[in-house]
């Protein structure tokens, strides 16, 4: 187990590679110029000229992508923002705490939410408790994260006045933003429980229990609960991942200080330090995620459990 | 003895949070003892010399002060220069006020203003703000006495001196600060540094040791709220006191709301469709480019894309800055003139397609796109729209691949030189600022003439003919004139807009 879990972990090496090649082309090749980002519409061709060579930009791809890397590795250099000269690393760590903390809460409230939905919901597949349950749950999926956050400040902040419309520093602040990015969530997770669920059902051990006379309850939350949740964990570990990088709408109405805005602003910018040390970031932690999501299989399920040994 | 000792700490505890409490009671004034104020960008950073946007403005105005000040109405008056005189065509002499300290206490002398001045002109991001400046002019009379100069005779100099990127720097703040000044910064305004949560809010403090009047609140709270409707509700539920920047559509409702106030001021910039006058099309024609002014209805764009805000543009230049035409130099809706004048130049049914480009970022600009293809559909004209992400944008219509495209400029040093030579001076084409490429060989004498030429009268003159011959030339449709529009609570008290955009706070309190 624990050579599988290094082994795994040796991996994330060539993944960060890949990612921060295919990022740093990306944005190498990509129509528009930073240095007359920086310097505005009305900025002196000399001068951007003279920015460009003090940012390293006329030098070949692979000499600049190679130098970032060098720093990265061996100096935990990220750079410095083209924008506001302020250390990458500094401004992503800044922003990490916020983003993780909205993400882990929405994920969490997903999970209680939506598993239970999913569960109560296969109980009684097609019958109107189901279809109400789905449709909710379709509901949150399909609702835009930009007008159920407005809606949401709209109904609490306005009307009601019992949640702020901004910031993320109390639990009062807290409570609208997660629910606006947890909602999404809650309906897959619910779907996917379900279907899951009804796949598990219909299994001759879950006959078999039944008829040794095991109650309901036990049936339903031991046996096959516990066998539907591999698929369902994998789903909230994806989910947990983008939700890291794609919480931006959230961020940005809530006027939460996070990575995503961080991101979006520093891409808008032609950051590309920034965009950079970014994308690193939250492809490490994603990586990070999906092992704790393989990790977790594992004692969720002896049988997978048994091929590490 | 230990219990002792607890017992004195809690004593003491006690006594803390009871004074902390009477001291966030309010200061003097009874009100609050903190300015909140939203806008929807976070500023850049306080190294002011290495970037020149409006979002770092709006709060480093409250920290940093420039020799000549520019007030609400535009005057020039005593910055940190206490009088000025100009001592032959090309050199000014200035008299600094004494007593003044910096916000680390050091004291402000014209060593700091040699300083300020040498390392603006070095750089990239403000060195066209003192471009004129000949560095080897400057001369350290005394401690309060510094000698600028131009390198040729520069009407618009003081002007240019009284912009916020050119105020004053600490030698000594500024080396130690090193590459972090920038988050470190120290001026000599009414306001000091105190912290900076990137991306969220930055915070200032009053300088008690302000040379001038001290700043009515203790603390401003400078917010960034992003979303136009959030940062309009947040002053609704009180959160903040200003909101910057309410977008047109939810002007009515604030005017609608009994607590707060509506202000609406003229600002500095302009709003334009542009021909590129060089492309491979019909444009290249002035009769053309005339018959399109024609038939683009400007009154229609103003009230129902800016619903009313802002005004209709008189010629190239905003109304406010030195040297406008007073007299509207644009084209009347005329749909027929539009079709005789196409009929001269040989397209009588059109029939020729042009590419408009408009930037992504700006919902108003992209609306105008849509009007000026519908317009211009019915002269038989097709215009292929192309919406390009904002830094493509900048770099497309730099090269010129448009034949038309949308934009705007804010003449920041409020004179006709800034807004004039950069956008219509063949020497700037492209990036520069002439996204037209627009050459006119006598306005170009005009443009040189007006920088170079001191008198302001004989400026004047220079300038209105230059707007006339642009004009006729018609290498853009002037649309309109920008507004500052913010929202305040009626609890504040004092504020007003400067038309830069950036607001002077120290003057602003808060009714509890």
């Amino acid at each position: 187990m624990h050579k599988y879990i290094f082994k795994r972990l040796l991996w994330v090496i060539p993944v960060l590679f890949g990612v921060s090649l295919i990022v740093f082309a990306i944005m190498h090749f990509s129509p528009g110029d930073p240095a007359t980002v920086i310097l505005g519409e009305s900025a002196k061709p000399e001068a951007i000229a003279q920015l460009r060579e003090q940012m390293g930009l006329n030098q070949p791809f692979i000499v600049q992508y190679f130098r970032y890397i060098g720093n990265a590795v061996f100096k935990l250099d990220l750079g410095r923002s083209f924008i506001n000269n302020r250390p990458v690393i500094g401004e992503i760590l800044i922003r990490l705490p916020n983003t993780i903390k909205l993400a882990g809460l929405s994920i969490t409230l997903a999970a209680i939410v939506g598993i239970p939905l999913g569960v109560i919901a296969s109980r009684k597949p097609y019958s109107a408790l189901d279809n109400t349950t789905m449709f909710v749950s379709l509901l949150g999926v399909s609702m835009p994260t930009f007008w159920q956050g407005l809606l949401l400040i709209l109904v609490f902040s306005l009307q009601l006045r019992m949640f702020p419309s901004t910031g993320f520093e109390t639990w009062q602040q807290m409570v609208l933003p997660v629910i606006t990015l947890a909602s999404s969530s809650i309906g897959s997770i619910a779907r996917i429980t379900r279907s899951s669920m009804l796949d598990v059902m219909g299994q001759d051990f879950i006959r078999t229990a039944k008829a040794k006379g095991i109650s309901e309850f036990r049936v339903v939350y031991v046996h096959i609960l516990r066998n539907a949740l591999l698929p369902v964990v994998t789903v909230i570990g994806l989910q947990f991942g983008s939700l890291l990088g794609g919480a931006v709408l959230t961020e940005s109405i809530f006027s939460i200080n996070g990575l995503g805005t961080l991101m979006v602003n520093a891409i808008r910018q032609r950051d590309l330090v920034v965009v950079q040390g970014g994308v690193l970031f939250i492809a490490f932690i994603f990586t990070l995620v999906n092992l704790c999501v393989d990790v977790l299989y594992a004692y969720i399920d002896p049988r997978i459990r048994s091929q590490y040994k | 003895m230990r219990f002792r000792k607890s017992k004195l700490v809690l004593v003491l505890v006690t006594l803390g949070v009871f004074l902390t409490a009477c001291s966030t009671g309010g200061g003097g004034t009874g009100g609050k003892d903190t300015l909140t104020v939203a806008s929807s960008a976070d500023a850049v950073t306080f190294d002011i010399q290495n970037t020149n946007d409006q979002a770092t403005t709006r709060v480093a105005r409250q920290m940093y002060e420039p020799l000549i000040q520019q007030n609400d109405a535009l005057e020039l008056v005593p910055g940190l220069a206490e009088s000025w005189t100009a001592l032959d065509d090309t050199t000014y002499e200035f008299k600094l006020k004494k007593d003044v300290k910096f916000h680390n206490g050091e004291p402000f002398t014209a060593k700091d203003v040699e300083y300020t001045m040498k390392r603006a002109a070095e750089s990239e991001q403000i060195g066209h703000i003192v471009g004129e400046l000949d560095v080897s002019k400057i001369k350290v009379v005394d401690d309060y006495t510094i000698q600028l100069g131009t390198k040729e005779p520069f009407g618009p100099f003081l002007t240019h001196l009284a912009h916020p990127a050119t105020a004053i720097l600490n030698e000594k703040a500024v080396t130690e600060g090193g590459e972090d000044y920038g988050t470190n910064p120290v001026g000599t305004g009414p306001y000091k540094f105190a912290s900076w949560i990137a991306g969220s809010e930055i915070n200032v403090e009053r300088f008690e040791d302000y040379h001038g009047t001290p700043g009515a609140t203790e603390k401003i709270k400078f917010k960034v709220i992003k979303e136009n409707s959030v940062r309009l509700i947040s002053l609704e539920t009180g959160e903040i006191d200003i909101a910057y920047d309410i977008a047109p559509s939810d002007i009515a409702k604030v005017e609608e709301n009994k607590d707060l106030t509506m202000l609406k001021d003229p600002n500095l910039s302009t709003g334009y469709i542009g021909f590129n006058v060089q492309s491979d099309t019909p444009i290249k024609d002035v009769k053309v480019r005339q018959a399109i002014n024609y038939a683009i209805d400007v009154d229609a764009i103003l009230s129902t894309v800016y619903q009313g805000v802002g005004s209709k543009a008189n010629g190239p230049l905003n109304h406010l800055v030195f040297g406008a035409d007073k007299n509207p130099l644009g084209y009347e809706y005329d749909v027929e003139k539009a079709k005789a004048l196409l009929t001269e130049a040989g397209y009588p049914t059109g029939g020729f397609t042009l590419k408009l480009y408009v930037g992504d970022n700006n919902a108003q600009r992209i609306a105008i796109a849509e009007i000026v293809k519908e317009e211009l559909s019915k002269l038989g004209i097709t215009v292929e729209i192309t919406q390009l992400e904002w830094a493509t944008y900048l770099d497309a219509t730099g090269k010129g691949e448009h034949d038309l495209f949308i934009l705007g400029w804010t003449t920041i040093t409020t004179d006709a030189d800034y807004g004039l030579y950069p956008l219509f001076h063949s020497s700037e084409f492209g990036k520069a600022g002439n996204r037209s490429f627009y050459k006119n060989e006598r306005v170009d004498e005009l443009l040189d003439k007006g920088k170079s030429t001191v008198n302001p009268d004989e400026r004047l003159a220079i300038y209105k003919e230059a707007q006339e011959l642009i004009s006729v030339d018609a290498p853009w449709i002037f649309v309109n004139d920008g507004e500052n529009d913010t929202a305040i609570s009626n609890k504040v008290k004092g504020f007003a807009h400067h038309p830069s955009g950036s607001h002077f706070l120290s003057g602003v309190s808060v009714e509890d």
